[in-house]
């Protein structure tokens, strides 16, 4: 109860600074909207544009998170609060849960409000009745996203070129994520063209792949993030 | 030395970085209510001693014990029992005094937190700026907030590392105080400073770390200020 306690008052203190700073939200949905808009121009609204539509939401949500998640250990390292979190005497794990689900706020928050712009401009049919798929997808993918960038984040924010150094670390991780997250999300927006059967048998195969890949990179970052944050 | 009371044991303790051996089979024994003053020139290893006794760094050999538990074994049972002033104030700037007071008052069980923070702002003189930002502080006044922060959850002992150092002739008083108050108080403090006169004031042990080890250490019956010079610089010079 306590641990739960200390991860709830971790993510409370994240959403304070942010919401006075807004520097994570501001800069993900600058680049979120403005990615969209300039996908809209170089490939218009066809037909053709549709089949790319998927990958063109998840690269851009993709790079969003990474700008977001370079961010989340840089007021604990600058000011040394990490040393003082550590001396909290709780359980390291604790970080790295509060720092994940602050992440994952920020990140859908970012999502739901770009989610609107990129109906407008990339989307021709209602998936309205879907709707909730997709969010689901998206959750999904923000689950993963935020589980393997914080942990990733701890691990470049001690390194020179931390900026550089977290793209490099996470996208080759996060491939999984990112394939199921494209596939599910192309369903439900195509999911009239495909039978019914067909589309319920690959979603919930892609489903299944987001969820196990969640779960590996939770496990993952919970048993591995002592040893990444202690000197 | 009596050493009935020992509190913190540190037995042939070694930290490289890399090549270099900063610290070389380091021995100290600190004894219940003690204030140490520990002085050295730059680079001795004052700040890692002071980290790796924190459990904030590990080390490469030796043997460390608080309270008889093994520090390596057990960290969170040590840091429960201390306050740490770093160099880093471990304070969020975007947060006002209250909230960073508030927070690490949360994560560390504070009961009756309300009027532990009121009493340590009072005591730092920040009552006044609780609900101001503390990147709107002066250096100074972030360094005598991170003070209450060290002291929010009354640690048994207390690492300061160069806590005089940004602090105007007023905010020296008032850690001067407090230090005071701490020492009646029976807490063990372990302070590292550049200021020797300020050091010998408080402290009723002190010890010169040069050389990667404690080349002096006495408790007790503590030399004047310029037999103390003396001493320092020829421990400085053998190192060299």
């Amino acid at each position: 109860m306590n641990y739960l306690r200390h991860v709830l008052i971790l993510v409370q203190k994240d959403i304070v600074a942010e919401l006075r700073t807004k520097e994570m939200l501001n800069s993900m949905l600058l680049f979120v909207l403005l990615t969209m808009v300039m996908f809209n121009f170089a490939f218009g609204s066809g037909p053709e544009t549709e089949t790319l539509s998927s990958g063109l939401l998840w690269i851009s949500f993709l790079f969003a998170a990474i700008l977001g998640l370079n961010r989340v250990f840089v007021h604990e390292k600058d000011e040394g609060c990490l040393d003082g979190l550590m001396l909290c005497s709780m359980d390291c794990s604790v970080i790295y849960f509060g720092k994940a689900i602050s992440s994952f706020l920020f990140l859908s928050v970012a999502e739901l409000i770009a989610l609107p712009v990129f109906t407008v401009f990339f989307v021709r049919e209602s998936f309205l009745s879907h709707l909730w798929i997709l969010i689901i997808v998206l959750m999904l993918g923000n689950v993963g996203i935020s589980a393997v960038g914080t942990l990733l984040s701890a691990i470049s924010i001690n390194t020179k070129a931390r900026d550089l150094m977290l793209p490099v670390l996470f996208l080759p991780v996060i491939v999984p994520i990112l394939v199921a997250a494209v596939k599910s999300t192309g369903l439900v927006l195509s999911f009239s063209s495909v039978g019914t059967q067909q589309f319920w048998t690959e979603i919930v195969i892609w489903l299944r792949t987001l969820v196990i890949y969640d779960i590996i990179f939770v496990l993952v970052g919970f048993l591995t993030f002592e040893y990444v944050v202690e000197e | 030395m009596p050493e009935v009371n020992l509190l913190i044991c540190v037995d042939s303790l070694s930290k490289r970085f890399g090549r270099r051996k900063v610290l070389n089979e380091l021995n100290l024994n600190i004894c219940k209510g003690d204030f140490l003053t520990i002085v050295g020139p730059n680079g001795a290893g004052k700040t890692t001693l002071l980290r790796i006794l924190s459990t904030l760094s590990g080390f490469s050999s030796g043997c460390i014990t608080i309270n008889g538990v093994d520090i390596k074994e057990n960290p969170a049972f040590v840091r429960k029992k201390i306050g740490l002033l770093s160099h880093n104030l471990l304070l969020y700037k975007d947060l006002n005094a209250y909230e960073n007071l508030r927070f690490y008052g949360k994560m560390y069980n504070v009961s009756l937190l309300e009027d532990k923070i009121s009493e340590l702002l009072e005591k730092v003189e920040l009552d006044h700026r609780k609900f101001d930002v503390v990147r709107t502080f002066s250096r100074g006044m972030q360094q005598r907030l991170s003070i209450a922060r060290a002291l929010l959850h009354d640690p048994e002992i207390i690492f300061l590392d160069e806590p005089f150092s940004g602090l105007d002739v007023h905010a020296g008083r008032i850690l001067d105080g407090i230090l005071e108050d701490l020492k009646k108080g029976c807490h063990t403090l372990v302070m590292t400073t550049h200021d020797i006169k300020k050091g010998l004031v408080h402290a009723n042990s002190v010890a010169v770390l040069s050389g990667s080890k404690i080349a002096y250490h006495q408790r007790e019956n503590l030399p004047d200020l310029d037999d103390f010079n003396q001493i320092y610089s020829d421990c400085v010079r053998n190192k060299r």
